[in-house]
């Protein structure tokens, strides 16, 4: 892969980038926050539980007023609350990433586990986003941190895998890959997609505000 | 060694050849690179352009429909803020907050709404129902619980039967949380299905109980209520089953019988 040369700031941080400590921590930093959004949201819904009439009702100074998010049969599809997953995968990332800070070469065959896994994570996280934002007509903002921490870890994880080759690509989709990420277009498409989700959600909800 | 030269030419030269392609080729890629950074960038900028441009533009038609007017405090008002229903010696005073954009309210006045219209009517409670606008941040800018609610006190001032008509009509046609709500024009439609007036119909425009709402709104957050639905029965607040149908109407006869 051309490494990124030059001295400039831009340059260095263009190398930076590409590094296992930037990748890792920004991959750490994601999953501690996912982890953080998951548990408030595993004790919420174990509160709604327990007092059903609290669940059942508009609160005045909740941001999240009705609740209507966490009482939908979206927000337990499997039958339990959909924060316990995060509960569940959240401390392997943040495994994954501190080993991996510390100096640990995982099998390739394991990373690419990893990948598979977290995709499916994704599209969950963004199948419940678009629930909430077109069906549920509410959001909540611990899902929408769950939204964008897993976002941002499903891009470092994707980020290593292409640089190490861990995804049984062709050669010419690796090759392709690699270019795409050695010119940070990678930076330029994960920018563009939050920026669009932003201001979907801003949209939609700072008038209501107001 | 002149065929050797002659090959070291040819070789030159494809080595040359080769460079130049290999040149032509890294320019492309710079340009195509520095043509996604553009297009990329741009369209950031687009997005931007536009989230602001719609926000502005929301917050500025928001604030044009709401100059508040004058207090106007309806007749049948309470002092804590609600329309009273019913007859005053009755034993038991059955207090509700809710707005109509609650869909737990919604949930409760589907299940209750009936009994408790029909036990005011009959005399058996008071009914005082406060109905509060906090919702209004959920429906897309349109005001819905101040919309609706000022039509519910509108109609209550000429004829406090259609008033509960209307409510039980806008709770069973609930808009889900989050959406514009129930137009003027629907509101209009079933302020006629619940029997009001043209007149009073055409007077829900002028939101002359809008600062009354508002009022009693905060009046409610001052008294304690955390949330709504929240129910009262003698000013006590009622902890219990309000979502299963006859379970309220039991609790109401329970106090009506230790009174």
């Amino acid at each position: 892969m051309p490494e990124p040369t030059g001295t400039g700031v831009l340059h260095r941080v263009r190398r930076v980038r590409q590094s296992n400590a930037w990748i890792f921590t920004t991959m750490l930093i994601s999953a501690l926050l996912s982890l953080t959004a998951s548990f408030v949201l595993s004790v919420d819904a174990i509160v709604l539980a327990a007092d059903p009439q609290a669940a059942l009702a508009c609160n005045i100074n909740a941001v999240l007023s009705c609740g209507t998010v966490g009482a939908s049969w979206q927000a337990s599809l499997f039958g339990f609350p959909n924060a316990f997953l995060g509960l569940v995968a959240e401390p392997v990332v943040i495994t994954i990433a501190v080993a991996s800070l510390g100096g640990v070469r995982f099998p390739r065959w394991f990373m690419f586990a990893a990948q598979i896994v977290y995709t499916l994570g994704l599209i969950f996280a963004y199948w419940l986003f678009f629930q909430a934002f077109f069906v549920i007509g509410a959001l909540c903002p611990w899902c929408l941190l769950v939204t964008l921490s897993t976002t941002l870890v499903f891009t470092s994880l994707t980020h290593v895998n292409i640089r190490d080759g861990n995804l049984y690509l062709p050669d010419r989709a690796s090759r392709a890959a690699r270019t795409l990420i050695a010119h940070d277009l990678d930076v330029l498409l994960v920018v563009l997609w939050l920026v669009g989700i932003t201001a979907m959600v801003v949209i939609k909800y700072l008038p209501l505000m107001l | 060694m002149s065929k050797q030269g002659k090959s070291s030419t040819q070789g030159r030269e494809a080595l040359r050849r080769r460079q130049q392609a290999q040149a032509a080729a890294e320019r492309r890629m710079k340009t195509i690179v520095r043509t996604a950074w553009i297009a990329g960038i741009t369209v950031i900028a687009l997005i931007i352009g536009i989230t602001v441009w719609s926000v502005t533009n929301a917050r500025s038609s928001n604030t044009a429909g709401g100059a508040p007017g004058a207090l106007v405090t309806p007749t049948r008002a309470t002092d804590a803020g609600a329309l009273r229903f019913g007859k005053d010696d009755a034993k038991v005073t059955v207090a509700v907050y809710a707005d109509f954009m609650c869909p737990y309210c919604g949930q409760f006045e589907r299940a209750n709404g009936a009994s408790l219209d029909a036990a005011a009517e009959a005399g058996t409670i008071v009914l005082d129902i406060h109905p509060m606008s906090f919702l209004d941040a959920q429906s897309g800018g349109t005001e819905y619980s101040t919309r609706a609610a000022n039509a519910f006190v509108t109609i209550a001032e000429a004829d406090p039967a259609a008033a509960l008509r209307f409510n039980q009509l806008l709770f069973a046609n609930q808009p889900g949380e989050g959406t514009s709500g129930l137009s003027d024009d629907q509101l209009a439609s079933f302020a006629t299905q619940a029997g009001a007036s043209g007149e009073v119909i055409a007077s829900f425009a002028k939101r002359t109980f809008v600062p009354w709402i508002d009022q009693i709104t905060q009046q409610a957050f001052d008294a304690g209520v955390k949330g709504t639905p929240t129910v009262k029965l003698n000013g006590q607040v009622y902890s219990g089953d309000i979502y299963t149908p006859g379970a309220l109407m039991t609790a109401i006869e329970r106090v009506a019988a230790g009174a």
